[in-house]
């Protein structure tokens, strides 16, 4: 099977090593006999989107996601088209917040985004940095990952992570987190998520499956690295989340 | 009445904790507590002289006293590395006179970038020195940007800045500004030819966004910059590296001034020029800074020398979630040239705080690990299995991963005689260090 992997703006959207999502799912999908194409879009630049299996963005600075949207608005018609079409997306870190309608930011002043959800998104002065701990409803084990934002997401319907026992969500500590619509799975949880979470690494490549009318093949790669590594902060954080 | 109180309360409260062997902020914080103004109450030195950015603080701090004291200067300073605001009013009121002054020549403050706008809020330094501002300690500071923006309000229109003239971002300090004075490396024999690392921030202006240019980059995204859209770029320096011979070991300041070098980093080079830069700053002579700084070892003993079995052995603190650091020493183990083994040890992300973050070891680039030198490379402690992962994603196939720090160390006095490479952070270099036999 072909997969065409359409990464947005690689080098301005690539704080917390988000690189590592892209590189997880390529050498995934790999493993699973597919032909994988990763094409990198640039502003300014285009891309193939009639032919994207899987598109995403990783987190920046907010400034740099302001940057991002300057270009990114030209696609909207069509990503929107794409994610009604089952298209997969993972848009992480700040690039969550391109999906709704509107960003505000710490000045007051504010731009529109994609509109792809009903969201808003206002950022404020202070940092929320810390490690996140959570269950989403799409599989039984917890999620991991870490949180470097500085502001509120409010409006989502369908969050990706439904409970935190550690961490900010998307309005409250410890409240819903992220945005979950068709195969598009979005999350302020920065860095590379698909790597420290086997489980939704594979369920994003479940999800690019099941555009093209397949399940994912039975046999399928086990990464022990990534297990164990999942393993140990699973239980450091599930550790920390009782003391709490 | 307060004030006195303050003071007072600092002194004895720094007198308990040195018996007790506690740090030096509790009695900051209690002297802010009694007297939240305290620090605009005492009189300061005429030269109060700053030092914050991502890397090389504390080393340029420990160089600019060293050199201030050479020249018959008295020194205060921050030389615990207590860099926050409370560690910084321990600081000033264990030096004052119980009437609130503090006698001495220059105060010098190492300052952490997040708590520079506190801490200078009462007073402000007459020079304050800018390192670089790049990826570090992101699950503490955010990103580099925020970290910008944090410093900011700290930067007084009085006090000159010394700017490193080849950082991209924190040069975006001098913007309408006219007391800046720039230090920075001249096109050098070690230079390279664009942005090295796995990450590019060097890639768009981080003032308009547009796409940048370099004609040379010393190392990851410093360099000589250009954006070809709003025009920022490399100033000319004022006080600048000429010419860096690393098989001597030597660096030329302004085409005249020889140093040698102690440690052939590049990290080395800069703290070295920006501590000559602010020491010329503060009216010392270039002979008498080069004097001090030439062969100059650093306290903090980051590069520790040791044996462990029939290995000779070099620990290369590294600070975790600072790809730089890292990428830093990784450059070194790839430069030199001897068979060797390569140990790395993540066990506590920090030492500081509670994190299981490991999204920096993403920003590494370990592929320049991927040379026929590096024998064999053991990834060790806690997090080996993130090491195991990020490594599975690398072009070098000679690693092992050993959980156990004790055991790893064992495995290797037990084989093998090459020369052996631990690069970890101050956080889990004492659980190798207590295993070796350490060189004087």
């Amino acid at each position: 099977m072909e997969v065409r992997i359409i990464h947005f703006y690689p080098d301005l959207m690539n704080l917390y090593g988000s690189r590592g999502n892209v590189l997880a799912l390529e050498r995934y999908l790999r493993q699973l006999d597919c032909d994988v194409t990763v094409e990198a879009v640039v502003p300014g630049g285009g891309a193939d989107f009639t032919r994207g299996d899987f598109f995403c963005m990783g987190a920046g600075t907010e400034r740099a996601a302001r940057a991002a949207m300057e270009d990114l608005g030209r696609f909207a018609g069509q990503l929107k088209a794409a994610a009604q079409d089952n298209a997969a997306m993972l848009f992480a870190g700040t690039a969550m917040d391109l999906l709704g309608q509107t960003v505000r930011e710490a000045d007051g002043s504010a731009y529109d985004a994609l509109g792809l959800a009903s969201f808003v998104t206002e950022h404020g002065k202070k940092r929320i940095v810390e490690d996140v701990y959570g269950h989403t409803d799409l599989y039984p084990e917890a999620v991991v990952g870490f949180m470097n934002k500085c502001g509120t997401v409010t409006g989502v319907e369908m969050p990706l992570l439904t409970k935190l026992d550690l961490g900010f969500g998307n309005e409250r500590e410890r409240g819903a987190e992220g945005f979950h619509w068709k195969n598009v799975f979005a999350s302020q949880l920065t860095g590379p998520l698909l790597v420290k979470n086997p489980k939704l690494l594979e369920t994003v490549a479940a999800a690019i499956y099941a555009r093209r009318g397949k399940p994912l093949p039975v046999d399928r790669p086990v990464d022990r690295w990534a297990q164990a590594a999942y393993a140990v902060t699973e239980e450091q954080l599930r550790l920390r989340s009782q003391a709490k | 009445m307060r004030k006195f109180l303050a003071i007072v309360v600092c002194k004895l409260g720094r007198f308990v904790g040195k018996l007790i062997g506690k740090g030096s902020s509790m009695p900051g914080k209690f002297a802010l507590k009694i007297c939240p103004d305290i620090l605009r109450r005492v009189e300061l030195p005429r030269h109060i002289l700053a030092v914050t950015g991502s890397n090389g603080k504390t080393s340029t701090v420990e160089m600019i006293a060293a050199i201030l004291r050479a020249d018959g200067k008295t020194v205060v300073y921050n030389e615990e590395g207590s860099n926050q605001t409370e560690g910084v009013v321990t600081l000033v009121l264990t030096h004052a006179t119980l009437g609130g002054t503090v006698k001495a020549d220059v105060l010098l403050i190492e300052s952490d970038e997040r708590y520079a706008a506190r801490t200078f809020q009462y007073f402000h330094p007459t020079e304050f020195v800018v390192t670089n501002l790049y990826r570090d300690q992101l699950t503490r500071n955010g990103h580099p940007e925020s970290v910008y923006d944090a410093i900011l309000p700290a930067l007084h229109p009085e006090t000159t800045l010394l700017l490193n003239a080849d950082d991209p971002l924190s040069s975006c300090f001098a913007q309408g500004r006219e007391r800046v004075k720039w230090f920075g490396l001249d096109h050098c024999s070690i230079d390279l030819d664009a942005p090295s690392g796995v990450y590019h921030d060097g890639t768009y202006c981080p003032l308009c966004h547009g796409p940048m240019e370099y004609d040379y980059v010393h190392y990851n995204h410093i360099g000589a910059y250009r954006c070809g859209k709003c025009g920022h770029k490399k100033p000319s320096t004022d006080y600048t590296v000429t010419a860096v011979d690393l098989e001597n070991a030597q660096v030329t300041i302004d085409g005249e001034t020889n140093i040698a070098l102690a440690f052939r980093s590049i990290y080395n080079i800069y703290n070295i020029l920006a501590a000559y830069a602010a020491c010329r700053e503060c009216g010392v002579s270039g002979e008498t800074a080069a004097a001090v700084l030439s062969h100059y070892l650093l306290k903090n003993g980051r590069m520790q020398t040791f044996h462990l079995g029939a290995h000779h052995g070099t620990l290369l603190t590294s600070k975790h979630e600072n790809s730089i650091a890292y990428d830093t020493n990784l450059r070194y183990i790839a430069s030199s040239e001897r068979d060797c083994a390569v140990l790395v040890i993540v066990d506590a992300v920090s030492r500081k705080y509670f994190t299981s973050e490991t999204s920096w070891l993403w920003d590494i680039d370990f592929d320049q690990l991927n040379v026929p030198h590096v024998k064999r490379v053991i990834l060790s402690g806690r997090y080996c299995n993130d090491l195991a992962e990020r490594f599975s994603y690398t072009e070098v196939d000679r690693w092992s991963v050993e959980p156990d720090i004790a055991a790893a160390a064992s495995e290797l006095k037990n084989n093998g005689d090459e020369e052996l490479f631990v690069v970890t952070c101050f956080a889990d270099r004492d659980k190798i260090l207590c295993r070796v036999e350490k060189e004087a």
